[in-house]
């Protein structure tokens, strides 16, 4: 994991006297379609504009490339796609002036990808953007974005404002993407499941802390719901990373970073999917729905 | 990224085009009528005529000629408010686009935000400029007969007879754009500008343009015949009766009274006079688009400073 492709350090960002993002120290190692995953707030948004050098960082550092977005804007922002949560883009522009402002503002801009997009799509050229559906707008945005051919792509809850077949589409489209060229992709979202499918690497995100790093094979594969009997559990703890604990009179519940094999025979061993244990990170109750 | 400003600010180049046009097509129709009277008349004969003299032909003339059209006159001084409608109206654009955030998403193709600003400002200012050109050639030509007869220093005609139509409009644009760049909301941001520019320009006519014109002063004796040759078309700042040294009597306009009502009867010994005369037009022109377009400057510059270190 020595090949970041984005590092962060420290990096922290203020918006008046509220701290949007602090201390955040993190990698996204190349080559992965990692999920940046933290409740709404938690500054996944501010972090994806400071890697793409939308603001400047109050305190710490992001390389992305090893560059930085604000000093080495004109060698990063070319390697660079990113797809923002409102999908800015011209109301009154049409689809194909769309992607002639892509094929004017980038040199790398291929307008084959492009078109083929759009036409696989269905997307009628010389519709308004302002009259496309709000699925079809994610998609004329990110194909913007993919037609670049970036080195790294962000995309900030792309999928957070459409609906389950438009959110599925947009999803193997990025799939399909990321098949058909090497790049490092990351994608913000407050919920986990649609990411599941897509991503490889997974980070969480919370109060501006990274709480979890790893990839989503290891994450499924190391964590586990032990439930047994009431007390014990400094036990486990002495072994294995509790991530979150609850009670009932006769029963505990653990979730916990395990750290090899439970042996211990009085506890009986469940496994998680990665919704639950982002949520037990987070710190919501999702073991009732297990046990 | 030419490609693009051009394709922003279409709709408002078109309508800065059509404003432009409606002008045109209110002027030439008028100035070229008037232009054939000037010369059916043989008003240019009249032209050292002074009203003060003898000559009741020439006087007829240009009284009838100057009745006639003054009614387009009177049109024409509304115009002085075109360089800051042109100017809000290019500026809206740039406000309009950081209202809407769509600078994010050319900021985040290839190009730097610094190249974006640059060509967004340089396209609204180059626009600027070529439609000011547009409006004083229009102005300019229309006014001719006018400003033989009666020059182009007065205040309601020098802000429409020259080089300082540029630096109207540059100054609307500039301060649209600063308000907008700051405010990001282009309606407000716009009329907030032209309302501004609207009291700063009468600032400059009522107080400012005076303190910075270089003035004269004459006193003479009207008794000796004909007002002084210096003082033809010239900016007659203030004027009036005095004493032989030149110190104003009573209150300063009231330039021949005769009647019982007068503090002094009869045609007043000495006149004496602030002005600037008609030769020092141009350089009045320069100094005034100079000062003008510097402020403009400054302002698109901190504009295009604001949107680039904001965030």
């Amino acid at each position: 994991m020595s090949d970041a492709a984005i590092r962060a350090d420290g990096l922290g960002k203020q918006y008046g006297s509220n701290w949007a993002l602090r201390d955040a120290t993190l990698e996204v190692p190349a080559g992965s379609v990692t999920a940046l995953v933290g409740p709404n707030g938690a500054g996944k948004t501010t972090l994806l504009k400071l890697a793409v050098g939308l603001t400047r960082p109050s305190e710490g550092t992001v390389n992305v490339l090893g560059l930085e977005p604000r000093k080495d804007e004109a060698e990063l922002m070319p390697r660079l796609g990113f797809v923002a949560q409102e999908h800015p883009l011209h109301s009154g522009f049409s689809v194909k002036d769309t992607l002639t402002l892509g094929r004017r503002l980038n040199p790398s801009w291929n307008d084959e990808i492009a078109r083929k997009r759009i036409e696989h799509l269905d997307i009628p050229l010389d519709r308004k953007l302002g009259k496309l559906s709000g699925g079809q707008q994610a998609q004329v945005a990110l194909t913007l974005a993919l037609a670049k051919q970036p080195d790294v792509l962000l995309l900030d809850e792309p999928v957070a404002s459409l609906d389950p077949l438009a959110r599925r589409e947009f999803l193997n489209s990025v799939m399909e993407a990321v098949s058909e060229r090497e790049m490092t992709v990351v994608l913000s979202s407050h919920i986990v499941t649609d990411l599941e499918r897509v991503c490889d690497h997974l980070i969480v995100l919370s109060h501006a802390r990274t709480l979890l790093a790893a990839s989503i094979d290891h994450v499924l594969a190391s964590h586990r719901l032990l439930t047994g009997p009431r007390g014990g559990d400094d036990v486990v703890a002495r072994v294995h990373n509790v991530i979150r604990e609850s009670h009932t009179e006769r029963q505990t519940s653990l979730v916990v970073n395990a750290n090899g094999h439970v042996y211990d025979s009085r506890w009986e061993v469940h496994e998680l999917d990665l919704e639950e244990i982002v949520l037990a990170y987070l710190g919501y109750r999702a073991l009732e729905a297990v046990t | 990224m030419i490609w693009l400003g051009w394709r922003q600010q279409r709709t408002e180049t078109l309508i800065a085009a059509a404003l432009l046009a409606l002008v045109a097509a209110i002027l030439v129709p008028s100035g070229i009528e008037m232009a054939h009277a000037y010369s059916r008349d043989g008003l240019s004969h009249c032209l050292g005529f002074n009203k003060a003299g003898g000559n009741l032909a020439c006087g007829n003339v240009i009284g009838s000629f100057e009745q006639r059209f003054s009614k387009y006159s009177s049109l024409v001084d509304w115009f002085t408010l075109l360089p800051g409608l042109i100017g809000v109206v290019l500026a809206a654009p740039y406000a309009l686009e950081l209202e809407r955030g769509t600078n994010r998403l050319a900021w985040t193709q290839s190009i730097t935000r610094r190249r974006w600003v640059t060509t967004k400002l340089g396209l609204a200012a180059g626009s600027a400029l070529v439609a000011a050109t547009a409006l004083i050639l229009l102005l300019v030509w229309w006014r001719q007969p006018f400003v033989r007869l009666d020059g182009r220093m007065d205040n309601g005609v020098f802000d429409s007879q020259g080089v300082v139509i540029i630096g109207y409009t540059l100054f609307a644009l500039g301060l649209a754009l600063a308000i907008g760049a700051v405010w990001r909301r282009a309606i407000p941001a716009v009329m907030v500008a032209f309302v501004g520019y609207f009291v700063a320009r009468i600032f400059t006519d009522i107080w400012l343009r005076q303190r910075f014109a270089p003035t004269e002063s004459l006193t003479w004796r009207p008794a000796n015949g004909p007002d002084p040759a210096r003082l033809r078309h010239a900016w007659v700042i203030t004027e009036g009766p005095s004493d032989k040294f030149g110190h104003l009597l009573g209150a300063g306009k009231a330039s021949v009274c005769a009647g019982p009502g007068c503090p002094f009867p009869g045609p007043p010994n000495w006149m004496h006079a602030v002005f600037v005369p008609a030769s020092d037009f141009w350089s009045l022109q320069f100094t005034e688009l100079g000062l003008f377009a510097a402020i403009a400057l400054a302002l698109i510059a901190f504009a295009g400073w604001w949107t680039l270190h904001r965030e």
